[in-house]
């Protein structure tokens, strides 16, 4: 029987819509995240009568044939890139971004990698790194002497140094954009990675056409929707629920039909 | 006179045909776009020696239903759901295929495409590219997508006088065959919503129960059929 093979391609296919969910609401407060969908497509299709045979002599056809599918499987799981809402924190270093674009941070491997979380701190050598320590690309050197920092929405940052009336500006924060962002891979600790499929990084100033501004003392909240995400976890809930049904009832068919005699 | 038993069997097998629509219908419940599926069983009559007609049934046809799915707001600018009638077009490997599922992506080229990769088409069969340098996304409901530098180009939504001619293939695309495209002249895309699945839940579940029933049913009488032959052969022998 096909419909058992069916409803366990619906219950995997649910399970994992309700991994994907569970991801996005323990992430709710997670700084820069964007939240994920899983998407579902029905699995190939199998012609037991084809359409448009012929049905007759006199050349009548067959108007919808007999295509039996054989369930479901998970299409895609992509990222929303909505902008989240931007909360107030009043740390200088804390930046979000306003519109496109990412951060570019340098792993220790050498590697560039893209965040959107802009929870940046000062490393021991003045330099601006993020909460794991990697380098805030380009690399940016704050004065130990220095009384303020202002970064402002082009990303250029400038320090007020103890004695001195004018700001001198020490640095260029710059953003990349993608031309597919959803492509991206994500690495974990809001870090992600350049892909083929999300296309080669283009860098720019911030506020320019096409890249989005900052904003000092300010983080991206997480864009995931609590209301949304439960009610999804109650639809996930449910057809998991009815795939199994199909399954039991499979097996009381078959099993009537073994009780034969 | 095995007939009895062939005609039940008959019975059981379209049944469990049935159970096996039932089942891609609940497993689709949550695939964007899909449209349910009904089966259309017909009776198939044969003639007795004596001239008396049996019924048997056979499945005939499987079709979609083709009622509109509810729609959802997924807040995506590159989800775009059809109210109404139509299809996307999409250019693959295999030629072109028709689509409701618009949950769109794009490709590392900026091209619109679906999460497999195929491009969706304009009217003049070409894919629309999104400058890399474009904040926003806009796609009014006739098709027209544009950024904030101005139009970018226009979707095609194309319908069918006879849509049950076209043939499902996986990823929720359908193949044309012989049918003709005609463009929709009014259609109505619905941008950052997605259209669900029109499986209705409570209705397959009824159809479950009424499946497993009557297969249920159909056995018994089977059994009882057979009784009957085993009670005849008895009576006889000892007679």
């Amino acid at each position: 029987m096909r419909s058992l093979n069916i409803a366990a391609t619906g219950m995997l296919a649910q399970q994992l819509n309700v991994d994907v969910i569970s991801n996005n609401i323990s992430n709710m407060n997670t700084t820069g995240y964007k939240r994920q969908r899983a998407e579902f497509q029905d699995l190939l299709y199998q012609n037991l009568r084809r359409v448009g045979s012929a049905s007759s002599e006199a050349g009548t056809i067959v108007p919808s044939g007999i295509q039996l599918g054989v369930g479901v499987k998970p299409a895609s799981i992509y990222r929303i890139t909505q902008q989240g809402s931007l909360s107030i924190t009043n740390n200088p270093l804390d930046l979000a971004i306003s519109g496109k674009g990412y951060f570019m941070v340098e792993l220790p491997s050498g590697e560039t990698a893209y965040t959107r979380a802009g929870t940046f701190q000062l490393s021991p050598d003045g330099e601006v790194v993020t909460a794991d320590g990697y380098v805030v690309q380009p690399g940016i050197s704050i004065p130990p002497d220095a009384i303020g920092i202002s970064i402002n929405a082009t990303g250029e940052v400038s320090v007020n140094l103890d004695g001195q009336i004018a700001d001198q500006v020490v640095g260029q924060i710059e953003l990349a954009t993608f031309p597919n962002a959803g492509g991206l891979d994500a690495i974990g600790q809001n870090l992600f990675l350049e892909t083929t499929a999300s296309g080669a990084a283009v860098t720019g100033t911030p506020g320019t056409a096409g890249y989005g501004s900052l904003e000092q003392g300010a983080l991206e909240a997480s864009n995931v929707d609590v209301v949304s995400e439960i009610t999804n976890l109650i639809t996930a809930q449910r057809a998991y629920e009815m795939n199994s049904r199909v399954i039991q009832a499979s097996d009381e068919m078959m099993s009537s039909a073994a009780q034969l005699r | 006179m095995e007939n009895t038993g062939y005609i039940a069997l008959s019975r059981q097998l379209v049944l469990r045909q049935q159970m096996n629509v039932v089942a891609n219908n609940l497993a689709n419940m949550n695939t964007s776009g899909f449209k349910g599926e009904r089966m259309l069983f017909s009776e198939y009559l044969n003639k007795t020696e004596d001239g008396k007609l049996l019924s048997f049934v056979q499945d005939l046809a499987v079709y979609r239903d083709l009622q509109q799915g509810p729609m959802t707001r997924s807040g995506n600018p590159l989800d775009l759901a059809i109210s109404g009638e139509g299809y996307f077009k999409v250019e693959t490997p295999g030629g072109e295929r028709y689509t409701r599922r618009g949950s769109f992506t794009l490709d590392e080229r900026g091209r619109i495409v679906t999460p497999e990769g195929h491009p969706v088409l304009t009217a003049g069969d070409a894919p629309i590219t999104i400058p890399t340098d474009s904040n926003t996304i806009s796609i009014t409901r006739d098709g027209t997508v544009s950024t904030e530098d101005g139009e970018v180009g226009r979707l095609q939504v194309v319908g069918f006088e006879r849509e049950q001619y076209l043939t499902r293939t996986e990823n929720g695309l359908y193949d044309a065959g012989e049918e003709q495209p005609e463009a929709v002249q009014e259609p109505d895309i619905q941008q950052g919503m997605i259209e669900r699945s029109n499986v209705q839940g409570v209705v397959e579940m009824t159809r479950l129960i009424e499946t497993v029933r009557s297969y249920q049913s159909a056995s018994k009488m089977t059994e009882n059929e057979h009784e009957r032959q085993r009670k005849a052969i008895d009576k006889l022998v000892s007679a």
